[in-house]
């Protein structure tokens, strides 16, 4: 019998220009929105702002981290605010439901560390066992 | 306003492989510290075969093969303006480094939100290992109209 854990949290950053420039390079995600002032800006940011999908790695990491990598079955998540660079992140996750499968069903939120105000919801599915 | 005849575009499938060093790259951006991505003695002492990715590493593979700035550049939109909206992941079978991924790409939906003030693009990926399927994405891609036009 396995035991889920209720809740589970991660801090992450301040998510500085170098980790920006390093995750355009990683993910090959060169959209200056990312990386330039004057492009952020002119799309209405104060400053270059948080690729989604780093974001979403932490989100990963939240899970993953905990229970092993090649467990997570599903990871979905909906970008529902903007973090600016300098910002950092707070991910919590809170155990929704065990399905028949054995799978852990988590809700996933994603959070600026500065204010609060909301980055990203999702769920995640985590197997059991890790897949063959 | 992105002509609806996008809809069921599809990539051309090709194979990425998927590489050591982009992966370790990858996990040191992401601050990602589980050594099972990056050594294969790890990996093998928590039960797996080589090294595997992490689950969002699969957006890595997909860029590799047509990203979203070549799904903008095809249907005609700007990349000024454009927000990532929502991102899913379905894994079946685990990708691992050195795995050869055969990806294709389609756009599924492209509709209107907001009295038109937004345009909301959805894209499939099907991820294939040695001929079956192993992981599927779904992403959108929404574009405010407003900035797109200036």
């Amino acid at each position: 019998m396995r035991v889920w854990p209720d809740e589970l949290v991660l801090d992450a950053g301040p998510i500085t220009a170098v980790e920006l420039a390093l995750f355009a390079a990683a993910s090959g995600d060169h959209n200056p929105l990312h990386l330039d002032e004057s492009v952020a800006r002119a799309a209405g940011f104060e400053r270059p702002i948080v690729h989604g999908m780093l974001t979403m790695a932490h989100v990963s990491r939240l899970v993953a981290g905990r229970f092993g990598a090649a467990r997570v079955r599903t990871l979905e998540t909906r970008f529902t605010g903007v973090l600016l660079r300098g910002d950092g992140l707070r991910v919590e996750g809170t155990l929704v439901e065990v399905e028949r499968d054995g799978c852990a069903c988590y809700r996933l939120r994603a959070a600026a560390t500065s204010d609060g105000h909301e980055i990203a919801v999702g769920l995640a599915r985590i197997a059991p066992t890790p897949a063959a | 306003m992105i002509d609806r005849a996008h809809v069921g575009f599809t990539t051309a499938p090709s194979t990425v492989t998927v590489d050591a060093f982009r992966v370790r790259l990858f996990c040191r951006a992401t601050g990602e510290t589980d050594a099972a991505y990056v050594d294969e003695a790890a990996a093998r002492a928590v039960g797996h075969p080589r090294c595997p990715v992490p689950t969002t590493y699969l957006k890595v593979l997909e860029n590799e093969h047509f990203n979203a700035a070549s799904v903008l550049q095809h249907l005609g939109v700007p990349l000024r303006g454009v927000l990532h909206g929502e991102q899913s992941f379905d894994v079946r079978t685990p990708v691992r480094v050195g795995d050869e991924v055969e990806i294709e790409r389609r756009i599924v939906d492209i509709a209107d939100k907001k009295n038109g003030a937004l345009t909301v693009i959805t894209l499939d990926t099907r991820f294939r290992l040695r001929g079956a399927d192993a992981a599927t994405s779904r992403q959108t891609i929404v574009v405010r109209n407003t900035l797109a036009a200036t």
